[in-house]
């Protein structure tokens, strides 16, 4: 059964209503949300609270469930230059 | 008998009243810095003041003129004539005459010694980080990865037997290693620039140095145990629990 969930881009604010089935991946929430704010490609990890969203992680697994907000962190990747 | 000004004489007299701090370990402990860019400066200046002495900088580029805004030991003479490593490596020598810090001008993927305690990776793009991370992770070595981009950074102690840096990844990832190579025909990695700061730098470097300290006094059980993103704008940290990805190929058979 699907359910609607929110995610939130920690970088500009904007957030998205995605509707997910249960064995839906985080990799499949990180690949839409991204595709959503494609002008800002960059690498994004997804959050729920404390802690770090595996991509191989199904919505059931990671306990997601109605109207939670996931949220969206750019990943760094600079330093060197 | 003691005179008067004894507490003065011991360079590391102020860490040695840190109860977890082992100098005397930590100055024993052999280290990989990789990358000897924004990060790597800091990095090893951090380092040889806190007292690791035996240190390895490995970069293969030249000084370029955006370096000097964040880079302490370059100088505006050393543009476009001199390598980063030998530089980092013969100017930080200058803060500690025991250190023993060794330049290594080339490719990180062309190194075949990891004979080395502690990896502390400065480095600029996925791709490399997931070579240094894949290393690290097979000969059992500590790593400590940094990461920055604008006002916001990124630290993550890699400890063997837990999650590793790829751990974390997925096709946002993929796709941003991808798009680094879309401008190459000859193998060489196109890495567009990211926006840099010395301030982020410093919180950075100094995050990872501290969790080195940890790692080279026996405290493994003091460090991040996750990675801690930071929010320069906004000055905020955190620390997001991380769990091992059974499909991570460091943790497969």
């Amino acid at each position: 059964m699907a359910i609607a969930i929110t995610v939130k881009n920690v970088y500009n604010g904007s957030t998205v209503r995605m509707e997910v089935e249960s064995d839906e991946t985080m990799g499949d929430i990180i690949q839409s949300a991204a595709e959503y704010w494609r002008k800002e490609a960059s690498a994004y990890i997804l959050k729920k609270g404390k802690t770090l969203l595996r991509s191989s992680m199904t919505v059931a697994e990671a306990g997601i469930i109605a109207d939670d907000v996931l949220e969206m962190v750019p990943d760094p990747e600079g330093g060197s230059r | 008998m003691i005179t008067t000004d004894f507490v003065d004489r011991d360079r590391f007299d102020r860490m040695r009243r840190i109860e977890w701090v082992d100098v005397d370990s930590i100055r024993g402990k052999r280290c990989l810095v990789v990358g000897a860019g924004a990060l790597g400066n800091e990095v090893v200046k951090d380092m040889v003041l806190a007292g690791f002495r035996r240190i390895a900088v490995v970069d293969m580029d030249h000084i370029v003129t955006s370096n000097l805004s964040r880079c302490l030991f370059f100088r505006d003479s050393d543009v476009r004539k001199v390598r980063k490593a030998d530089v980092v490596a013969a100017r930080a020598s200058e803060l500690d005459p025991d250190a023993e810090i060794t330049p290594v001008v080339s490719d990180i993927r062309d190194m075949e010694d990891w004979d080395f305690d502690i990896v502390l990776g400065c480095l600029d793009n996925i791709q490399a980080r997931m070579h240094v991370n894949a290393h690290s992770y097979y000969h059992g070595i500590p790593y400590i990865d940094g990461a920055t981009d604008g006002m916001n950074g990124r630290v993550m102690v890699i400890i063997p037997g837990g999650p590793c840096l790829q751990c974390t990844m997925n096709r946002t990832h993929v796709e941003q290693m991808e798009r680094r190579f879309t401008c190459t025909g000859n193998g060489t990695a196109f890495v567009p620039k990211t926006a840099s700061d010395i301030t982020t730098t410093a919180v950075i470097a100094a995050m990872q140095v501290r969790e080195a300290m940890k790692v080279a006094s026996g405290r493994q059980d003091l460090c991040i145990k996750g990675v801690t993103y930071y929010n320069g704008t906004e000055g905020t940290m955190e620390t997001l629990g991380v769990s091992i990805d059974p499909a991570c190929m460091n943790h497969t058979e």
